[in-house]
Order: structure tokens, then sequence, then C-alpha cells
């Protein structure tokens, strides 16, 4: 067995018994443990997400999708902070692209915790289809980026100061996976009356 | 939200081996105002569940804690048909390695859910799949009915939308053109997409088109490019095994499958279509490997099956390993005890015996496979059956064995491979030769004795002697075919006689489905036209 697979069935193990904590705590209406479990779990999922970017094993499962769907369930919840509002943007949103939704929900459910930590009262999602690219953007009304982080070459180096550089490597990474004609995807960091974080990807 | 669609009257089947995620997933469904739920904590739970009603969602874990995960189940589900389209089956994983291994293959979930996850993803999930299953409603219906033309009209409609079903239409459209046999507008069609974009489903869907087409060299080109590009895409591998093994190149079939069996180790299916294909090139090492995968995996598993266990021992057998293959029969005789699926192990067992010297336990044992008879059993038993015959002098019951399955499939090459096979180490080639003349032959015969009959003007004894073959030997289309005319003359030059006539139809329909295109239709057809006339009939026949 590789490393992949053990780790694979430890991160299966790990992630059974916190879901079995987290019912627990939903019962009680404990979100704020619930949400630390989710946390966790992603942690544990980029971990081995990492991991096969750095052996080359990760593959990107490539189909249409719509933006909408994918937006839609991420407004639905709320990342800790129930009382933040998430609102979605769909008024420019294209009806289908193509993309692997489960890495690129990855890289947005990371974007919408960050963003949630630091909102003041709300969040938008949405999705902007342009003629050689589709912008899928999330933007908080919080302080804003720290300018050391807007600067930061996360692209390289996982470890990072502000403790969100595994999440924005991968996000990094995953995005430039996506190829068409040529043309990579990409992330980027910007300071707009708040945090706006945007995944870009080709046509 | 476009459409609120109310799932709460919907039955929902949560499969899982940890008591915890049970609970866990059935408070989850419970707060989307479900209250129709079933819980299964394994296979066999789920299969009692899903005989007893029909349920609307699967939540299965890909691990369920035994030799079989859900992939697996999934695969066995839908070719067992045990679950129809109607079904949404979602597949739970803890880590995204899952959907990077199934990838395209044949056998799709309808969604899957990385866990842990919150009630309102699972709700997100369901509104998505019920409005979608809402939206192809009407092509699921017309699937079940294999209504390949209206199909393809009715995917037109949601192309012509350009909603976000865009896409699904899209392959079911290439697959109804497939499935219709309308290959050059299937190309036309997929080379269409691919110039839109390069998706992997429109190269596969063009590789089936070339090979329907004849066109062999140039689909195996197009899929060995389509495999480097997408190594994940088994169905793939599956096409390009298939065209090998058609131009009968097994060994680059068997090449391939193994490539694909190590993107998917887990694969059932092509383990086992591995061991066919090996237990045919002689390579009995390869076939014990697979199927001895295939049998610790499906260990105390409803996924078991005899022929596995048959195939093993055989191959042993054939290694001259008999205390192995020995093992195995009793091994699948435990696990098959009272389920009357013995007859091919008892065959294998009669082969196993002679061999080890108990001539009498071997004859005991053929005797028992033999009880039921040889009409209407799969060609698979017929052919056990055959070879344990043979290896127990019983050569001429071995002979109306094969004859009947060789007259029953008159056009079918892999049969008379099949026969020469077993008859290598019985009399050689030359015996297989007679025997496979032979039942031409006889089948000629007694087409022309009721030719002879019928152009005597014994019209009703031509009808019943070939109505009689047709019975028989149902996938023989001639036999079939001249049966419907014999009946149908018989009627005209004689006396209306309704239940002659619908049988006569119901042999046009069996031909039909097998070859719309076969020569004698359009003459039925002719026939039931004049009868029509003559009897001076309302309705039309």
């Amino acid at each position: 067995m590789s490393f992949a697979d053990i780790a694979a069935l430890t991160i299966h193990d790990v992630k059974n018994k916190l879901s079995g904590i987290a019912t627990v705590a939903e019962s009680h209406g404990d979100s704020k443990t619930v949400q630390a479990i989710f946390d966790i779990s992603d942690t544990l999922t980029r971990l081995l997400i990492f991991y096969r970017s750095e052996h080359g094993m990760l593959r990107l499962n490539m189909n249409t999708h719509a933006p909408e769907d994918l937006i839609y369930e991420l407004a639905a919840n709320h990342y800790g902070r129930p009382e933040i509002q998430i609102k979605s943007d769909l008024s420019q949103a294209p009806v289908l692209w193509v993309y692997d939704e489960m890495l690129v929900r990855m890289i947005l459910v990371n974007a919408l915790q960050n963003a949630s930590r630091y909102a003041k009262s709300f969040i938008i999602i949405s999705a902007k289809a342009y003629p050689d690219h589709l912008e899928m953007s999330i933007l908080d009304d919080g302080p804003g980026f720290p300018e050391a982080l807007l600067e930061e070459d996360y692209s390289s180096s996982p470890v990072s100061q502000h403790g969100t550089g595994l999440g924005l490597l991968l996000a990094q990474r995953i995005a430039s996976m996506h190829v068409n004609n040529h043309q990579h995807g990409r992330i980027e960091l910007l300071n707009e009356h708040g945090g706006l974080f945007r995944l870009i990807l080709p046509a | 939200m476009s459409k609120i669609i109310s799932y709460k009257d919907k039955h929902v089947l949560i499969i899982d081996d940890m008591a915890d995620m049970r609970s866990s997933l059935r408070n989850q469904i419970g707060s989307l105002e479900i209250t129709s739920v079933g819980v299964a904590a394994s296979i066999r739970d789920a299969l009692e569940l899903l005989k007893q009603k029909r349920f609307d969602v699967i939540l299965c874990d890909y691990y369920l804690g035994g030799s079989t995960d859900g992939q697996q189940f999934l695969e066995y589900l839908r070719t067992s048909k045990i679950i129809s389209r109607a079904t949404l089956f979602i597949m739970i994983t803890a880590e995204t390695g899952y959907e990077s291994v199934i990838t395209a293959a044949e056998c799709l979930p309808d969604d899957y859910l990385l866990k842990p996850f919150t009630a309102e993803t699972l709700r997100s999930r369901f509104q998505r799949l019920m409005e979608k299953k809402l939206r192809l409603h009407t092509i699921d219906q017309l699937h079940d009915k294999s209504a390949w033309l209206e199909i393809i009209t009715a995917c037109e409609e949601i192309i012509a939308v350009r909603d976000k079903y865009l896409v699904d239409a899209m392959r079911i459209k290439g697959n109804a053109l497939l499935m219709a046999e309308k290959f050059d507008e299937a190309m036309h069609f997929y080379e269409q997409a691919l110039s839109l974009r390069a998706m992997p489903w429109a190269k596969l869907g063009l590789a089936k088109a070339m090979k329907a087409k004849g066109n062999r060299e140039q689909a195996k080109q197009l899929l060995s490019d389509l495999i480097n590009d997408s190594p994940n895409l088994l169905s793939a591998y599956d096409l390009l095994g298939k065209i090998h093994t058609e131009s009968g190149d097994d060994v680059a079939a068997i090449a391939i499958l193994d490539k694909a069996s190590n993107v998917a180790p887990n694969s059932l299916t092509r383990q086992r279509s591995l061991a066919h294909l090996a237990e045919r090139t002689g390579d009995f090492k390869r076939v014990e490997q697979a199927l001895s995968n295939v049998l610790k995996k499906t260990k105390n598993s409803p996924l078991r099956d005899p022929s596995d266990y048959v195939k093993l021992s055989g191959a042993y057998l054939a290694m001259n390993d008999a205390a192995k293959a020995i093992n195995v029969i009793e091994d699948a005789k435990t696990t098959f005890k009272g389920t009357g699926e013995l007859r091919s192990v008892s065959a294998m067992e009669a082969q196993v015996l002679q061999k080890t010297g108990k001539t009498e336990l071997a004859n005991e044992a053929l005797d028992r496979a033999l009880s039921g008879g040889s009409t209407g059993i799969s060609e698979e038993l017929a052919f056990a059956l055959a070879k344990a015959c043979l290896v127990n002098d019983r050569a001429a019951t071995a002979g109306d064995i094969l004859k009947h399955v060789l007259q029953n499939n008159p056009d079918s090459d892999e049969v008379k491979n099949a026969v020469s096979t077993i008859f290598k180490n019985h009399g050689g080639e030359e015996a297989a030769k007679e025997l496979i003349e032979r039942s031409t032959q006889e089948v000629v015969n007694l087409n022309n004795e009721a030719v002879l009959k019928a152009k005597s003007g014994a019209y009703a004894e031509a009808a019943q002697m070939l109505t009689e073959a047709a019975f028989r030997l149902p996938n023989n289309m001639q036999i079939v075919a001249n049966a419907s005319l014999s009946l149908l003359a018989d009627v005209l030059m004689n006396q209306m006689d309704a239940i002659k006539v619908k049988q006569a139809k119901d042999f046009a329909v069996t031909i039909a489905k097998t070859n719309k295109e076969h020569p004698k239709l359009p003459e039925i057809s002719r026939f039931l036209k004049k009868i029509q006339t003559k009897y001076q009939l309302e309705t039309p026949l």
C-alpha cells in the first residue's frame, strides 16, 4: 500500500469519527463545534490533495456544469457565523461551463470560510461570464486582506505566516490546471471595500 | 431558486456499515421532512429492502466494511436491473480520490457527496437532482421503452432551448442515435460536438459510431488517443478491448483490460471479462489471478456468482492441480447450498472427480448436473454440461446438447469456436466440424421437409412442424421466419385463425428485435395484408 492509500484510509476513519461528533454537536445546537469539525475535515482533504498534486497524481475530472447549481449550494450554507448573510449574484452567470466541480467547490468553500471570518454583515458569491473566461468571486464587507498577503507569492510556498497558505496554494494550482486554448486559470486577491477573492477559469 | 420541488413524499434508502453515520444521515434526511426512510447496515439488508419496495433515492457509503464496495454494489444494481433509471443513487465518500477512480465508468452514481456535509448541502443536491429528473422525465420513460427515435426528438427540444440540461440532452441524443443504428448521423453529430470542445464523452461516442460502421482501425486510433488524454476513462478501455476481441486479437484485448484493471482494480465486471478472455487464450494463470480476486471480493456477498467458481476450478484443472480444483468446488457447494444454482458446479465437479479417478462419484455428479434437461438453459451451462459429458464418456449426450446450442445460434462464430475448443481434447477438430455440419444439415432438412409438405397442400402440418422447431430454437431466425410465414400461409389457404395469426406476428416481432432489415419481414407483411383482404377484417393486422 502506498502512502496515499494509507493516508486516504486514515482520513476516511478520522472523518467518520468527526461526523459522529458533528451529529452529537448538531443535536445540541452547538454550531461552533460543527463548524470546527468541518474546518478540520477540509484541512485533511486539502492535505491529501496537496500530496496528490506534489506527486503528479492529481487529475481533473472535467465536466459541464451549471455554475448556478454550485453557487446555490454554497449560499445555502453558513460557514461558522450564521449571522452573516450570504447572497448570490447570478445576473451575469453563464448557463454552463466546463470545470472540475469537486475541486472548484473545495476552493470556493475555503475562500468562503476565510471571508466569513472577517465579514461584518454579508458575503456575495457571484459568477460572471466573459468571452474567454468565467469569473467566480467571493466578496465580503470586512477589513480586506492584509497588504502582505496581497503581495505574497502563495503559488510556491505552502507555509504562510497567515495560515491560509495551503488553501491558496492549492487554489492556484487547481485553477492553473484548468487549461483551454493555452489559457490557464488563476486566482486573484484584491481589496474592494472588503476582501475580494476571484477564481478565473478559461472558456 | 427556479422551482421548489417537494421531496417530502420521496422514499429514501440509507446504506452505511457505521451505526453513527446511519443515525447522522437519518437525522439529516429527517430535517428535509422526508419520513419514508429505509436504513440498511449491509448490502444484504439493502437488497432485502429493495425487494420489498421501490426507493426514489439511495444514499450509499462507498466503504461498506465488507469485501464489496459501494461502486461494485451500484454496478450490480444497475446491471441486474434491481433499480430502474428513476432511482437516484448518491455515493457518499470520505475523500476525493473516489471520484477520480470511477470517472466516466459505464456505471456512474447520479451524484457523490464528500463527507461530512450539512443538511443544507444535502437539500441543495436533492433539489438539483430532482429538478434534473423532472426535466428528463419524459426521456427516462422513453428509455425504458427503448423508443430511440422519440428520445432523439425529445432531446432536440431540450438542445434547442439551450438550458443547463443542454449537455445531458446531447449525450443522450448521441447514444440514442447509436441505439437507433443511425451511424452516419451519430458520426456527424459527435464530430460537430467535438468541434465545439474536445469532450471525452463525444470522442467515445465517435469511436462507437466508427466501430459500428466497421472502421475498426480508425476507432482503435481514436480510443488510444483518448486513453492517453483521459487515463481514467474506463469505458474507453472496455470499448478498445471489445474491438480487439472482435478482430480476433484476444491477447491485445487482455493487455488493454489489464491496463484498465490498474486504474480500477476493484471492478468485478472487468476482472470477469479478463478471466473470460484469458480462459479462451489458455492463459490459466491469469484466470486464476483474476478470479481469486473476484472470489475474495464477493465472499459472503450477494454479488457472488457460481460461474466464477466453476471457471476458477476449471483453470486449476487445466493446470493439473486437481486438489485446488476440488477445493473450489467444495467451497462453491457450501456457498451456494440451497440456491438452486448448482448445476454448473456439479458439471465441473464431474470433470474434476473423473480426473482424480473417482469415476462413480463423477457420474453421480454428472447425473445431478444433467437433471432438469438441456433446453432453455444458458449457453454457458450447456458448454459446461457438454464438457463434463465428454470427460465422462457420454459423447452422445454431449453431442445432443451442443447440437441444440449450434442450431439455436446458427450465425454465431463465437458458439462455433467454443464448440471447436471443447472438442479439442475429445476427438479433435474433425468431431467439431462433423457436429457443426450435422447441426446445420438437420435444420436444412427440416426446412425442406416443411416446404414439400406445404407444396403438397399440407399447410397446417408444415406450420405445426416449423412452429415446434421455432419454439425449440428461438434464436434461429431462419426457422422463426419460416414458422411465421407457414402459419400465415396456412391461414390464407385454409381458414381464418386468430391464434395462428397472433403467433405469426409474435414471431415477426422477435425477428424485428434482432434485425429490423430481415429479408423475410416484408414478405410477412404482404401475407398479413392478403389475409386482411381475403377475410375482410375491419381492424388492420
